[in-house]
């Protein structure tokens, strides 16, 4: 972080007006940067797993230009196989469909289970883990976009 | 030739500027799974998918494990009371008393 203080300097260095000491100018700057810090950290830790696709796959969108957020083509999703109903007669499939749904953090695996595996209606769910529809659908969609990135590269990407 | 290319460009530029953009489309596709969206949203996302097979793949990849995820109980249990034939476990039995004897 104190490297970042004086990388920042550093850039910022012609906007040092020199109304202060400069020692006080950088303590300025690092104790900006720890706030940054720790409001990013929360931000990110108070939803979900730091691992999970926090991000809702935003590196597979374009990120600026006239077509932002859009897919970025090679990165889209592929066109599974011409049967997918096929895969759901196999052991491997549903196998896969499980450890991927294994994979996400507790809180979203739940939600998910509640949801799509037994059907639970979204206000009931939203009623019994007390959390608001739009928590809820945040959620679910995330859920959806992980399992379906994870069983396209486990499964549906490696069926010829 | 050039003229249709250039119709075709200001086609889809004009769809894109009426739709929501990819990221906003998946989160839709999610959404609608749990409650329909207005007819407004939905005619939006029909002219979306015109001009976008990426978003139609995701919606229908989205819905189809909608469909599938109910069986997965039954289906992770029918696997897991699936056991060995007998001939299987029969050369499991010779291949351990074998190798006792040794």
């Amino acid at each position: 972080m104190v490297q970042e203080t004086f990388l920042a300097a550093l850039k910022g260095g012609q906007s040092f007006a020199g109304r202060s000491a400069e020692k006080s100018w950088l303590v300025g700057i690092l104790k900006n940067k720890i706030c940054d810090h720790f409001r990013k950290a929360s931000r990110e830790t108070s939803f979900t797993d730091m691992e999970f696709y926090c991000d809702e796959e935003s590196d597979r969108f374009i990120p600026d230009g006239p077509f932002q957020g859009g897919w970025i083509h090679e990165l889209g999703p592929l066109e599974w196989s011409s049967d997918p109903g096929a895969s759901l007669d196999s052991h491997a499939f549903w196998k896969t469909f499980h450890d991927c749904s294994n994979k996400m953090p507790k809180n979203i695996a739940t939600v998910f289970t509640m949801r799509e595996v037994d059907g639970v209606e979204s206000k009931e769910i939203c009623k019994l883990l007390n959390i608001s529809e739009n928590n809820l659908w945040v959620m679910l969609h995330r859920a959806r976009m992980a399992l379906r990135r994870c069983l396209e590269t486990n499964w549906f990407g490696k069926q010829t | 030739m050039k003229l249709l290319e250039a119709l075709k460009m200001r086609w889809i530029v004009w769809a894109w500027d009426h739709t929501p953009n990819c990221a906003e489309m998946s989160r839709l596709a999610s959404l609608s799974l749990d409650r329909p969206p207005s007819l407004k949203v939905r005619l939006k996302m029909r002219l979306h998918y015109l001009i976008c097979v990426w978003c139609e793949r995701y919606q229908k990849h989205l819905t189809f494990l909608h469909r599938a995820a109910p069986q997965l109980a039954d289906k992770l249990e029918t696997a897991s009371q699936r056991t060995l034939s007998v001939e299987a476990k029969q050369r499991m039995v010779q291949k351990l008393q074998v190798a006792h004897h040794r």
